[in-house]
């Protein structure tokens, strides 16, 4: 969930009034936001965005657009944007990609601003804005990387062009150098950060002006010079790059309309694509692409459990900011600039549920009658369970993910049939249990101090290869049982085993082991009912207890339950 | 002082009643008058000196001299200096090792005996170098050694005190402290103590006189005693209920399990179904399924773990494939715009450890029915490093209901009866929430007595382009709870590694509350 600070001066300013917590805690829930903290001696609020899907909700000026417009009903108008009929003059401000670009970051599209002094509490939101776009909607500059320049040092039109890495270099933002592009993926910090993205290719993004001036080498670092906003700058220029166009056009919009709520005038660039898309060849940013969204009134009705009438649903998305009106069998709205989560009519109703009130909406109780019923996985193992505590064992629960040490090397166990993970986040847990076995040998080597005799189980599940499954691998419901004192061994093995498999009405032979070095050879067996083997018990090998580090004798048990219910 | 008299053990309760203020005890005068073994003697003594009921008045050493097994048979058999003499007298002159054998003794025992008797001129060497008694009688002090023997052999002991100065000085030449058991006497120090009564042993012994305790209470029941009826003869001693308990080890269920066991009985009687699934899922049904694009945050190699081998599935089933492929792309026919990429047909079929319940929701979608309530409490992995907060893999409890006619106010209903029935919720508050699979999305916030207000877990109805692509045309309320803190709290933990700690003793003693 994305977390965004503000200072009390920027909300409250964007607003339009000071509001106590009380109050922000009250209404936050418009906006799927939660007050993460106030601190009230350095003056900043920490705020908790629950929508991913909202990116336009993670700054200041977003949050205090939602709150002002659920209060006021007001819709905000942007007149800046472009559309396909409606292009707005760009004054020679061209941004152009070429097309060595494409299939390496194919977009590059950039509008400008001025009409502002940049201070120091705007320049931080501004990080802030550009951090949130790029690492959670931008997937960590993956799919957009944007840039904040000094648009007065530009000479128009800016270029966009994949170039040798070898070849180019500039004085990046943070040095004093010039580097080459590779030698800023290898020394620079954002460069160790962010050069992955691109180091593949063989060529690498670059942005520069028409006086072949660095901006940017993106999605690693600006330049220095053009690349290094200041507070007291007045005019700006804003470039974003990525594979994905909507996403970059999506993100320039939301900080368009930012921007332009702190106080900016917003300036259209136009873009010059290097490759056809589905708006052209050209377009002017910002620029609005989103389609108007057709929810009926049936749908709106079936999903909140309450008839609303048009006029409801309009009033109520109105407070959402969404422009609706009435059409046909329901509403169809035109989605306001800076969102694209409206994906399908339930997105609408939604937005009638918060906007209308979710207190307005009366819990009702549903109606249907069902049976409930455990699994019998479930039903069995409880079974096994009351048996178990009768003859005297304390149930255990254990984590299903360990080391190789625990589950393989501590065994004395092959790790052929053990389901590991590909990219483990430490070697403590690269393994998914391939038995209950090592669990239970992990509880006597931490519990010496515990009064014997340890009598302990579990009854949870392992998984291991199966090349019989879809999935290459198995899961079964598997009962571990473990027992050890001065005095124990295969006979009181055998006594439990029989007992439980008398109560379990469960009719069996046994088989010697051969070749498990988990047991002493000769003192384990096979549990077989009805021709399969669905378990072993024995005396636990000396060479396993040592290699827990425990000294008392030991006997154990695993079952396969599945092959028993 | 307010005497508890019942309490007392019966060997207590017969001394105090057998004593009076002012007279002297001794452990010797208990031993005799009332029977007690030596044992019970000094238990008795004891506890009534732990109550202050007897204090020590004396305390002297006394001497004393046991006979042992060795100085029995001697008396029984005669001395080594007795039976040589009398064996000469009756079978005339012999050596001394014809002596040693003809009477079983040891060399150096007829040798010893044989010096103290020359000496005294009873016996003699003849020219064949063979023994003989030249006397009449043993010398004076065998006759007091064999009058010492024959006087021990009653009382078991001989007292010191009561020797005269010549039989203590022949005592000495057959009594040993230690190592005794070749010789005659065993020579014991005693420590004699006298005790008196004090005066609230004098209020305790009246206390059991008024109270009718006489000692003779039955102590433990036999099966001897209900066979023979005898117990109908008598009273029953109270025991001290307070006594310290012994510890015992029962066979327990782990309380964690117990707990998870009521949540789920819990909703047994909502008229929920139990669902359960593989720990190794796919991309498909743990991310494609629920309508999350597979360019999503939270689908990332840091966040969800791959597994090493097979790194893929062999297939994903049909038409489920198809359509939830479709759907991500365009749509599909659920009235989606979809999410407007090329569906990848190989990361779908790529291996994760299940990352979060609602998988098993989705997968309960192809095989439910309508109307259908199903839930799950299901074993989750996530990529996260290990902390109070956050285990390598968890429960996650979650459901779904089916219904022809469900909707958002079926929903709070739904949360609102979770609220109160598992959670035992004072008051109960709905926000808007998001999931990527929800839609609309309501997250139930709840207060609860002990812990306040907290997020009791998260909600929603299905996106159609979730239950539409699996088949299912009517809405499905999609839950989860966030149990765990819950857990925490009945557990009276604060750290969720503790729920799934190996630490026996621990695990033996939590209790639930």
């Amino acid at each position: 969930m994305p977390k965004i600070e503000s200072t009390e001066n920027m909300l409250y300013g964007l607003l339009g009034r000071k509001i106590s917590d009380d109050e922000l805690v009250d209404i936050f829930p418009v906006a799927k936001a939660e007050l993460d903290g106030h601190d009230t001696k350095e003056g900043i609020l920490k705020i908790e965005l629950n929508d991913t899907n909202r990116p336009d909700l993670w700054s200041p000026a977003g949050v205090a657009r939602a709150l002002r417009t659920y209060e006021t009903g007001k819709i905000p108008g942007y007149g800046f944007f472009s559309t396909k009929d409606d292009e707005k003059p760009s004054d020679g401000r061209t941004v152009i990609d070429d097309e060595s670009a494409i299939g390496i970051r194919d977009y590059s599209i950039g509008f400008a601003a001025k009409g502002q002094t940049v201070t120091e509490d705007m320049l931080l939101t501004l990080i802030q804005s550009q951090e949130k776009l790029c690492f959670n909607f931008g997937r960590k500059r993956k799919t957009i990387a944007l840039g904040i320049y000094r648009s007065d040092l530009i000479k128009y039109p800016v270029h966009y062009a994949a170039v040798d890495p070898d070849k180019t270099s500039f004085v990046p933002l943070g040095m004093d150098e010039e580097l080459t592009l590779r030698e800023i993926c290898e020394k620079h910090p954002k460069g160790k950060e962010y050069g992955y993205i691109v180091s593949s290719f063989p060529r690498f993004p670059y942005l520069y002006d028409d006086d072949n001036e660095t901006l940017s080498f993106p999605p690693v670092i600006n330049s220095a010079r053009i690349g290094a906003v200041k507070v007291g700058d007045t005019d700006l220029f804003v470039e974003l790059s990525g594979p994905i166009l909507d996403d970059l056009l999506l993100a320039a919009s939301i900080l368009a309309c930012d921007m332009a709520d702190m106080g900016f005038e917003i300036l259209p660039v136009k873009v010059k694509f290097a490759k056809d898309t589905k708006y052209g060849r050209e377009i002017t940013v910002p620029y609005y692409f989103q389609e108007p969204v057709h929810a009926s009134t049936a749908l709106i009705a079936k999903k909140l459990g309450l008839e609303l009438s048009t006029d409801d649903c309009i009033a109520a998305l109105g407070r959402m900011g969404v422009k609706a009106v009435a059409d046909g069998d329901g509403v169809t709205i035109t989605v306001p600039e800076y969102r694209n989560d409206f994906l399908h009519a339930v997105d609408i109703a939604e937005d009638v549920m918060i906007g209308y009130g979710l207190d307005r909406f009366e819990p009702v109780m549903p109606s249907d009658f069902t049976i409930g019923r455990l699994s019998p996985a479930e039903e069995f193992s409880r079974k096994v369970k009351e048996i178990l505590v009768g003859l005297g064992f304390q149930e255990m629960m254990y984590n299903y993910l360990g080391s190789r040490k625990e589950y393989v090397e501590n065994m004395h166990v092959s790790d052929e049939d053990a389901v590991f993970i590909a990219n483990p986040m430490s070697e403590n847990y690269e393994v998914i249990r391939p038995s209950v076995l090592p669990c239970l040998l992990e509880s006597e080597s931490v519990s010496g101090h515990a009064v014997y005799p340890h009598n302990i189980f579990e009854i949870g599940k392992i998984a291991v290869k199966d090349a019989s499954d879809n999935s290459g691998t198995v899961t079964k419901n598997s009962l571990g049982l473990f027992s050890s004192d001065v005095q124990v061994g295969y006979n009181d093995a055998a006594s439990y085993i029989n007992t439980l498999m008398y109560f379990l009405r469960k009719d069996y032979t046994l088989e010697e082991v051969s070749g498990d070095e988990r047991f002493i050879p000769g003192r384990a067996a096979w549990i077989v009912v009805d021709g399969k083997r669905v378990g072993l018990f024995g005396e636990t090998h000396p060479q396993v207890l040592e290699s827990w580090g425990c000294s008392m004798p030991a006997i154990m048990a695993e079952i396969d339950l599945d092959k028993l219910i | 002082m307010d005497i508890d008299v019942k309490n007392l053990h019966p060997l207590e309760v017969r001394l105090l009643r057998h004593v009076s203020l002012g007279e002297d005890i001794t452990p010797e005068a208990i031993i005799d008058e009332l029977g007690y073994k030596v044992g019970q003697s000094n238990q008795a003594f004891s506890w009534l000196m732990g109550k202050g009921f007897v204090k020590e008045k004396s305390r002297s050493t006394k001497v004393s001299y046991e006979l042992t097994d060795f100085g029995r048979k001697e008396q029984e058999e005669g001395l080594p200096a007795e039976r040589i003499f009398r064996f000469l007298k009756e079978n005339g002159p012999h050596s001394l090792p014809e002596i040693a054998s003809a009477l079983s003794l040891e060399n150096s025992d007829v040798g010893s005996a044989y010096g103290l008797l020359s000496s005294k001129k009873v016996l003699a060497m003849d020219g064949d170098k063979k023994a003989q008694a030249v006397a009449d009688s043993l010398p004076a002090d065998v006759l007091l050694q064999r009058a010492l023997l024959d006087k021990a052999v009653k009382a078991g002991s001989l007292d010191d005190e009561s020797l005269s100065a010549e039989e203590r000085k022949a005592i000495g030449a057959l009594a040993k402290k230690r190592g005794a058991q070749n010789s005659a006497f065993r020579t014991v120090d005693r420590d004699l103590i006298v005790y008196v009564l004090t005066e609230d042993g004098d209020r305790a012994k009246k206390a059991l006189l008024d109270a009718n305790i006489t000692g003779e209470e039955l102590g433990v029941l036999t099966p001897q005693m209900i066979q023979s009826g005898s117990w109908k003869n008598g009273t029953f001693r109270p025991y001290g209920i307070n006594a310290p308990t012994s510890r015992l080890i029962p066979g327990r269920r782990n309380a964690y399990s117990s707990y998870l066991q009521w949540v789920k009985d819990k909703l047994i009687a909502l008229g929920f179904e139990e669902f359960d699934g593989p720990l190794v899922e796919n991309e498909f049904w743990n991310g494609d399924a629920l309508f999350m694009p597979q360019f999503h945050s939270a689908r990332d190699i840091h966040d969800v773990y791959y597994v090493k081998d097979p790194v893929h599935c062999r297939e994903i089933e049909e038409p489920w494939l198809s359509q939830v492929a479709r759907t991500h792309e365009d749509g599909w026919k659920t009235g989606s715009r979809g999410w407007g990429y090329t569906f990848d047909h190989e990361f779908t079929r790529r291996q994760v450890l299940r990352s979060q319940g609602t998988v098993l929701s989705a997968h309960q979608l192809t095989k439910a029915k309508v109307p259908g309530k199903y839930f799950g409490v299901v074993r989750c992995f996530r990529y996260d490093q290990v902390d109070a907060t956050h285990g390598a893999d968890f429960y996650q409890t979650e459901g779904i209901v089916l219904g022809n006619d469900v909707n958002l106010r079926n929903l709070l209903g739904l949360l609102k009866m979770f609220a109160e029935e598992i959670a035992g919720a004072e008051e109960v508050k709905y926000v808007p929430g998001y999931f990527p699979f929800t839609e609309p999305s309501i997250e139930v916030h709840i207060k609860h007595p002990v812990l306040g207000w907290f997020e009791l877990g998260g909600s929603g109805i299905f996106r159609p382009e979730v239950t539409e692509a699996l088949g299912i045309d009517v809405p499905v309320l999609a839950w989860g709870l966030g149990i765990d803190r819950m857990a925490l709290m009945h557990l009276g933990l604060n750290d969720l590694r503790e729920l799934f700690t190996p630490d026996i003793e621990s695990v033996r003693t939590r209790r639930g509350n």
